[in-house]
């Protein structure tokens, strides 16, 4: 095809107003963005916010252009007459132009990735005084198991002490680390004001690091962000309780390193110490999510909400008459046990783990101790508030039922 | 190829069609030997998750078998393309097309029983066997569809002649889609 | 040259009205390469209303924070996982064959395509397999998105997910074999006088994207092979207590899946190079380039795939990813840029078709930026599986290539029936829709940057504003497209006559009547030597034989297609 290099004496006045409108206007949106920004609470985030506020001045200094050529051209070279049959100027290209719209983009695209790389590299590697947490998920809940320092030991295993809670605790300033697994299906741990979200996957470890910079709690000069923490979101479809799993645990930022301190020993204290009463054992593990009860049931003692689950409130009234010939101790230990024994009419029976009680690296681990707790705890979900059960018989059914690794569904 | 001194006889729609009939079988082979790349790079990606291959206690597949089998295939290849010339120079193609399916069959035949003797156990370390029945199953069932194919072309041998020998020439190139599938295939599975 | 005019051998010599097509050829097995691309359109278009009618439960549901409509989220996460296949690949894949099966043929002065046969077999898969997958809905939907991502689509979801996979496996070789006989009957059939760079770029388009669905579709085929044996026959290859890997079917199925989104939008940038230039009646600018840089989105295409596991993959394996994505900016930019040339100081006619290829550049322009900054890494990990990702998608997709589509619908609606589109109702139709597609799709990256996960039917209390707005939005845009299938169904019937050429367009599907009789052209038709030759005095001359020969438009010229009922109609 013939291409008569016709330059139309291109004026270079309106050519240098465009650019300088193109350029501010671009800089004049990026200044919107903080706007639609959630709280900046990380040190990655702030990073990361320039280099969006970055792309966002180029991105729409570029979108400011096109829109303008094209409404400009639809408008001021639309054709006055409807019977006008005459055609444009048959110009067929023009190779400066064409030269410089391919290496301005080039060189555009060049800074950005440079500038990206920068950037990510910069929030990936690895910080002094990393301290990790381990980061279960699973379907639908967080479980944060974090380790005490070396000296603290366990006079069961001889082990550090290690305890686990549904909600991630730390601190302005701490160098976190996460170390992140998977049961079932990948999840992906987001919290927006981090600005940092990593995939959880079935069979891998992955990791992610991030630095709090503000705090939550009561609002205190303008530094304090949600009494109770910031969402953690799911990021990743992971079926039917995708949505509630983003809704459950927070990310809790203590204002300094002694307040978390504080609540860190009384965990540890708590591990060490368990209260003598089951019922009121049970409610500690549940409350602190020490297993992923929260995800799929409903417990308003609790907070819980979860609807992939039966509905937990009232359950000591019922449990003794839900299934025919089943008292309610039976009923509940082997609903923790096997829970595909006893599936509520209208719940799917692939869902809720079943939680074994012969191997401790079992992901579904539960001891007899943790069981009857929990169960002296739900019968004591009844309209009076009296229990529905006795302890002693939670403890013959438990120590009667046997539950394998690798028995059951899942 | 040399079909130029037939070629002439054809009409030009008909010399149009058969272009066509190249190109598009062309395109068909460089498409969906892309799947057996996929299944390439799938074994190469499973094979990555383990520290060694095949993975520890699970016996190496043997290599005798096979070989055998991929000569016959490679002789099989070898009388279709005689077929293939015999037809286009208006002789009879069926003696060395038969030589080829017979050829064929027997590459199956062992390959169907390499398949059943496959090293399988219950454990993670399946996966070597499962990664070698999958892909020599789906090599097995392109060469067995082929092959019909060719038998068919074979029962109707008397249509075919210089002026008429589509359907042979496509049952020649099918088949050394076949042939070439599995080198790539044994390489991999048997070599690295 | 004006003097050569008059023994310009256009066209075909001589010409015969065409038939129009009826709905028994519709219904029936038809080698006809038009009356298949009609079939495909039709297909399209009924699954665009499914598709859109799952968008609207979508947006119905997000309304509230709380889960209401939907009786849990299994029900919810089927309607988005079919949403999105179907819209797809039962309405952008088909919708873009549609145009190419028309087309292309017409636009290479061909009788018919390469492989009759092979065309019609290749169309009638897509509606049984499409069927198929819908038939889920009875034994369980598929609930795993459509990337369907395992271990949650090989051990979690129920059969329907199966029958998904087995349906798309169809669709899969459904394409393919559409797609050979594409490439064939480019390379092969053009006309005496049209070498390649001769070419209407829509042929290019589809060139390119035939070229893509030859070489990726198959690792979908590869992909879905191993999902089915997972689910079926107890392989575990995405199982990782098996021994397999999960990462293994997300990097099999973005390698197709990101050429595959190019699949989607080539057949739109092709129709947009078409109607921009013939209806601002000026060349296309750089065409050279135009058609180079659809190739070289093809082969850039292949290499950016894990750009949609940034938050998956090994953090070093990303960077090259990075940077292959963001490249993909400069072909694409050169497109873009040169359509802006292509309609500056040209005659802009504000016709339907005209002004939905205006709209498809403005709001590519904005989902292909978005997708610039998702390339970049830091920043996706704060957007990735967002609703700036979903806003992304639908901008590339909706804005540019259903858009696109619709450009096309309104171009070659003419010659396709023999009538003109009502084309106040296709003004009507932009006048909703492009303000609304804005206003639902735009929101969201907002939505999506201030935490709105994407796949969830339950969210924070604290966005609900912004998804009144998008849903709102989004019925508006839903009711804009009954004015557009309100439009085709009364135009099929009594739209104005259209004749050969209503835009006077160069390329040779217009050189023959509306709709073209059987064979197309009869004789050995010779191209006009530029299909976006306008402006000159010689394709001027041209035009106004082809007006001469096959009958302007004008009522009552081939009256007999159909009872002409006079509605009264814009212009
Ligand atoms: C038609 C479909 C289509 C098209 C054309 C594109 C085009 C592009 N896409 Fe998009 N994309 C999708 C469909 C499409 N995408 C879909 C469906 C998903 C979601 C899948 C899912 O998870 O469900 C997705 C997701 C997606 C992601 C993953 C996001 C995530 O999940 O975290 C990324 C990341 O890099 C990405 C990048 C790009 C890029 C760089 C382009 C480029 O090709 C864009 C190029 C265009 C331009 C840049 C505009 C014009 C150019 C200029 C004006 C020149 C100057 C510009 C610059 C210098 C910036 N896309
Ligand atoms: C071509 C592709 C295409 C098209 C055209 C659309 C069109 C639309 N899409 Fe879709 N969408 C996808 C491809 C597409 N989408 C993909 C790939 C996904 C990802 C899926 C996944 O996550 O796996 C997705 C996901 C997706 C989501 C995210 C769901 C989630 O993550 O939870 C949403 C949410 O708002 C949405 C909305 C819409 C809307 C409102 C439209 C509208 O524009 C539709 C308008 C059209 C109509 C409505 C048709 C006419 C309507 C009728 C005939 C019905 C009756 C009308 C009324 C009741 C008013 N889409
Ligand atoms: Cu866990 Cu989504
Ligand atoms: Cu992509």
């Amino acid at each position: 095809m013939n291409r008569p290099s016709s330059s139309p004496g291109i004026n270079i006045v309106p050519l240098i107003i465009i650019a300088v409108v193109v350029i501010i206007g671009g800089i004049v949106l990026s200044t919107f963005a903080p706007l639609f920004f959630p709280a900046q609470g990380s040190a990655q985030a702030q990073q990361i916010d320039t280099l969006f506020q970055v792309m966002l001045a180029i991105g729409g200094g570029l979108f400011l252009l096109v829109q303008f050529l094209i409404f400009y051209s639809a408008i001021r070279f639309r054709i006055k007459d409807e019977n006008d049959r005459s055609d444009g100027p048959p110009i067929h290209g023009n190779n400066t132009l064409e030269i410089v719209w391919t290496a301005v983009p080039a060189v555009v695209v060049v800074i950005l990735v440079i500038y990206s790389y920068a950037v990510f590299s910069a929030i990936q590697t690895p910080l002094e005084n990393e301290y990790t947490v381990e980061v279960l998920g699973r379907r639908f809940a967080w479980t944060f198991t974090y380790t005490a320092a070396p000296d603290v030991l366990d006079p069961a295993t001889g082990l550090p002490v290690e305890f686990s809670d549904g909600n991630l605790y730390t601190y302005v300033g701490q160098n976190l680390r996460l170390e992140m697994t998977s049961v079932d299906v990948n999840h992906a741990f987001w919290v927006p004001e981090m600005r940092i979200k990593q995939d959880l996957l079935v069979g891998r470890i992955t990791e992610m690091r991030f630095t709090p910079i503000i705090a939550t709690g009561p609002a205190e000069d303008g530094l304090y962000y949600p009494q109770a923490g910031f969402p953690i979101r799911c990021a990743e479809l992971c079926g039917d309780g995708h949505g509630n799993m983003g809704l459950i645990s927070t990310l809790v930022v203590f204002a300094t390193q002694e307040d978390y301190q504080a609540w860190f020993d009384a965990r540890v204290f708590e591990g060490l110490n368990p209260p003598d009463d089951p019922a009121v054992f049970g409610e500690q593990i549940l409350a602190a999510a020490q297993y992923p009860c929260a995800g799929c049931h409903t417990l308003t003692d609790l907070g819980w909400a979860g609807i992939t689950g039966p509905n937990l409130d009232g359950i000591g009234d019922r449990a003794d008459d839900r299934v025919g010939g089943e008292s309610a101790e039976s009923y509940l230990i082997n609903s923790l046990r096997h829970p595909q024994r006893f599936i509520v009419p209208g719940f799917s029976s692939a869902l809720m783990p079943q939680f074994v009680e012969d191997n401790p690296d079992d992901r579904n681990y539960m001891p007899d101790q943790d069981a009857v707790a929990i169960a002296a705890y739900l019968c004591t979900q009844t309209t009076t508030g009296e229990s529905a059960c006795s302890v002693d018989e939670l403890n013959a059914v438990a120590a009667s039922e046997v539950t394998q690794t690798g028995t059951g569904a899942q | 190829m040399q079909q130029d001194v037939m070629e002439p006889q054809l009409s030009r729609q008909e010399l149009l069609t058969l272009k066509n009939r190249r190109t598009g079988m062309a395109i068909f082979q460089i498409s969906w030997i892309m799947v057996f790349v996929c299944l390439i790079l799938v074994n190469l990606q499973v094979r990555n998750n383990f520290t060694s291959w095949p993975p520890e206690g699970v016996a190496k597949l043997g290599l005798g078998l096979p070989t055998l089998a991929t000569l016959m295939l490679l002789a099989s290849g070898f009388f279709v393309y005689r077929a293939l010339k015999a037809v286009q120079a208006d002789q009879a193609f069926s003696p060395s097309w038969r030589m080829a399916l017979a050829l064929g069959a027997g590459f199956i035949l062992i390959m169907a029983w390499e398949w059943l003797n496959a090293p399988v156990t219950a454990d993670v370390n399946q996966q070597y066997g499962v990664v070698f029945r999958v892909m020599t199953a789906f090599h097995a069932i392109h060469a067995l569809v082929i092959g019909l194919y060719m038998f068919r072309v074979d029962r109707f041998r008397a249509y075919y002649n210089a002026r008429n020998s589509w359907a042979v020439e496509a049952g020649a190139k099918l088949w050394y889609f076949v042939i070439a599938a599995w080198i790539m295939f044994y390489t991999v599975l048997y070599w690295i | 040259m004006a003097s050569s005019v008059a023994s310009l051998p256009i066209g075909g010599l001589r010409t015969s009205q065409g038939k129009q097509i009826t709905l028994r050829d519709l219904l029936g097995w038809s080698v006809d390469h038009k009356v298949i691309g009609v079939q495909y359109g039709i297909t399209a278009l009924i699954f665009f209303i499914i598709g859109g009618t799952l968008a609207m439960l979508i947006r119905w549901e997000l309304l509230t924070p709380a889960l209401d409509l939907m009786a849990n989220g299994s029900a919810y996460n089927s309607l988005f996982s079919l949403h999105g296949t179907v819209m797809i690949f039962l309405w952008i894949i088909p919708m873009g064959a549609a145009f190419g099966n028309y087309v292309v043929p017409l636009q290479l002065g061909a009788k018919d395509m390469a492989f009759p046969w092979l065309n019609a077999f290749a169309f009638w898969m897509i509606p049984p397999a499409g069927f198929f997958m819908l038939l889920g809905w009875f034994v369980g939907p598929p609930e795993a998105g459509w990337t369907s991502y395992p271990p949650l689509s090989t051990m979690f979801t129920p059969d329907g997910q199966t029958m998904w996979a087995i349906s798309l496996h169809l669709l899969g070789i459904s394409s393919i074999l559409g797609a050979i006989n594409f490439i064939v009957t480019i390379a092969n059939m053009r006309p005496e006088g049209m070498g390649w760079f001769q070419m209407p770029l829509f042929c290019w388009a589809i060139l390119a994207t035939s070229i893509i669905i030859v070489m990726a579709t198959p690792f979908l085929a590869g992909a879905l092979t191993l999902l089915i044996l997972d689910r079926v026959a107890g392989t575990a290859f995405f199982n990782p207590a098996g021994g397999g890997d999960v990462l293994l079917w997300q990097n099999i199925f973005w390698f197709y899946s990101h050429p595959a989104v190019y699949i989607m939008v080539l057949p739109a940038f092709g129709i947009i190079s078409e109607v921009l230039s013939t209806h601002s009646r000026k060349p296309i600018f750089g065409y050279r380039m135009i058609a180079l840089s659809s190739m070289a989105i093809a082969v850039v295409g292949f290499t950016v795939w894990a750009h949609h596991m940034f938050t998956a993959l090994t953090p070093t394996l990303r960077i090259p990813f990075m940077i292959t994505s963001m490249i993909i900016a400069v072909p694409t930019g050169i497109k873009v840029f040169s359509w802006l040339g292509t309609i500056w100081g040209g005659k802009i006619r504000w016709t339907s078709a005209m002004l939905f290829a205006l709209g498809f550049l403005s709001m590519f322009v904005i989902g292909g930026i978005n997708g610039v900054m998702l390339g970049s890494i830091p920043f996706d990990l704060h957007v990735h599986d967002t609703y700036f990702v979903v806003s992304h998608l639908h901008f590339v997709l909706f804005g540019g290539s259903v858009f696109g589509l619709f450009a096309g619908i309104y171009h070659w609606f003419p010659k396709v029936t023999g009538r003109m589109l009502n084309e106040r109702l296709g003004k009507l139709h932009f006048a909703l829709a492009y303000p609304s597609f804005f206003l639902t799709f735009f929101p969201m990256q907002i939505a999506g940057i201030l935490g709105m996960p994407r796949r969830v039917a339950i969210y924070a209390p604290e966005l609900q504003q912004w998804n009144v707005l998008i849903s709102i939005a989004s019925f508006v845009l839903g009711i804009s497209t009954f004015v557009l299938l309100y439009n085709i169904v009364i135009s099929v019937r009594s739209g104005k006559i259209a004749g050969a050429n209503p835009w006077r367009a160069l390329s040779m599907e217009w050189a023959t009547t509306s709709p073209p009789p059987a064979t197309n052209f009869i004789g050995d038709p010779v191209p006009y030597k530029d299909p976006y030759g306008y402006g000159t005095k010689e394709s001027a001359a041209y035009l106004d034989t082809i007006e001469k020969r096959f009958g302007e438009t004008e009522p009552g010229a081939g009256e007999k297609a159909g009872q002409a009922l006079e509605v009264p109609s814009g212009d």
